[in-house]
């Protein structure tokens, strides 16, 4: 599975960072989300799909990959 | 505040829409102002009201139309939106403007309040808090208001701002009649004074730049390598000084005050102090419950929203804490879930205005919960409490709370 973002919706929030660091991150000009591991790990499958339900914005949503 | 006046009601509004609403009157003996909106909500009043008070405006109370409110700036607008009205008002900067004129102050400023910007701030925050924590510790006592959650966050506007501790009372004293003052005139010179501090504040940073913010926003230039308008500079640097203050003093006071009356939400904390999934957690559920602010939105056109009729210029209240506990969003909202694992606040409103500082802000508490609780970690409300000293308005809060712990003998 694969987590996409849409850079138009997210505001720069933070909320996935914060959540799963493991897969999010934040870049230093805007603030907006960076997915630093699009194709996730299972084990990580959790806390990606709390990340996405977190995102103020809706920013975010899984894909099949 | 009241007008002494009131308008008729619109010829727009039906009169099922109409309610009642003073938003800044708080009835004696109500301890926690937010509990005006929540009432509203009890009632059964319709999800989008006009109130004829101040000046007369609309009330948004469902969580998809406040998230519209914020989202939808072809029609909810930011630009001069003081309820009741004050026109002129000044066009702060980015807050105040639309995208995409909005852009150009949100990207020049984004970048130093990035997530990335603030932990770099996290070892000047500490420092800071533990000083003014240390300073009454041992006394047993102190007002949380005065002693700590006004001077935290100036102070730190001072440091962001490269100006010199040793005007941290003058700006608290500006800060105050700016928030507190209810007195035209002594709002107005207010004012004046704050630009007026702002522009020699800014001059001497164009003159003598450091690595501060004030220096960054006065030595920037735009697309055509100039420097911002000179208007400009000072409407951010104003909207920086006033954004970040009232509403983080006021968040704490609501925390602190709910932590010296819950000792299982101390416990709790102390608990997790070193448990970084849990910690966030639970500070996200601190900022959904404790949103002090309303926003204001001007309607930018006669238009129809949910088929309601809305006419140009009409003002619109977002009040975040009534959206952060619509049991459509929410499992069991009213509840203080310091776990709660979705949770989707818009303490920090959502869309293009997003609250800018709002890593800072999280930063601020987090850090002072930190500080606090090492040295602090049982205290309750003093028997003695302010008369009268809940506030509402665009932000709820209060002006005095007076706090006492247990010290041990020397």
């Amino acid at each position: 599975m694969k987590v996409v973002v849409n850079l138009e919706l997210c505001q720069g929030h933070a909320r996935c960072e914060d959540i799963c660091p493991e897969v999010f991150s934040t870049d230093a000009v805007e603030g907006k989300c960076v997915i630093e591991q699009p194709e996730f790990p299972a084990d990580l499958e959790e806390k990606v799909r709390l990340a996405v339900r977190n995102c103020p914005e809706g920013a975010l949503r899984i894909a099949k990959s | 505040m009241t007008l002494q006046f009131q308008p008729f009601p619109p010829d727009h509004v039906p009169a099922e829409l109409m309610v009642d609403f003073d938003f800044f009157r708080i009835p004696e003996g109500t301890s926690d102002p937010a509990e005006i909106w929540h009432d509203l909500v009890r009632r059964g009043v319709p999800d989008i009201f006009y109130t004829p008070h101040n000046g007369g405006h609309w009330v948004f109370l469902d969580y998809d139309d406040i998230v519209e409110g914020y989202r939808d700036h072809s029609i909810f607008s930011t630009y001069q939106t003081p309820i009741p009205p004050i026109e002129p008002f000044p066009v702060v900067q980015p807050q105040g403007v639309d995208p995409p004129e909005q852009n150009v102050f949100r990207r020049l400023l984004a970048p130093m309040f990035t997530p990335i910007a603030v932990r770099g701030m996290v070892e000047h925050l500490e420092h800071r808090s533990a000083e003014l924590i240390e300073r009454f510790a041992d006394r047993g006592e102190c007002d949380f208001i005065t002693d700590y959650a006004e001077k935290f966050p100036t102070g730190t506007f001072l440091y962001l701002f490269g100006l010199p501790e040793e005007r941290l009372p003058e700006f608290l004293a500006l800060a105050n009649v700016f928030f507190r003052s209810t007195d035209p005139a002594e709002r107005a010179s207010n004012i004046t004074e704050i630009y007026a501090v702002l522009d020699a504040l800014f001059r001497e940073k164009m003159a003598s730049p450091g690595d501060d913010i004030a220096s960054a926003v006065v030595n920037a230039r735009d697309e055509n390598g100039q420097q911002h308008k000179w208007e400009n500079i000072l409407n951010c640097g104003f909207l920086l000084f006033v954004a970040g203050l009232d509403t983080v003093t006021n968040t704490m006071a609501y925390i602190w005050r709910y932590l010296a009356t819950t000792p299982e939400a101390r416990q709790y904390f102390v608990a997790v102090l070193d448990d970084p999934d849990a910690f966030l957690r639970a500070i996200e559920e601190l900022m959904r419950i404790n949103a002090v602010s309303n926003l204001f939105r001007r309607v930018t056109h006669d238009c129809e929203y949910k088929g309601i009729r809305f006419r140009r210029n009409d003002r619109v209240i977002l009040p975040n804490t009534v959206a952060n506990r619509d049991p459509d969003v929410f499992d069991n909202p009213q509840k203080i879930d310091l776990d709660r694992k979705v949770n989707r606040h818009v303490t920090f409103g959502v869309g293009p205005h997003r609250c800018i500082g709002s890593h800072l802000a999280k930063r601020e508490v987090m850090v002072t919960l930190q500080q606090w609780l090492k040295r602090i970690p049982d205290f309750e409300l003093a028997p003695d409490q302010p008369e009268g000293s809940v506030f509402g308005g665009s932000v709820m809060g209060f002006t005095g709370l007076k706090l006492r712990w247990p010290v041990a003998a020397k």
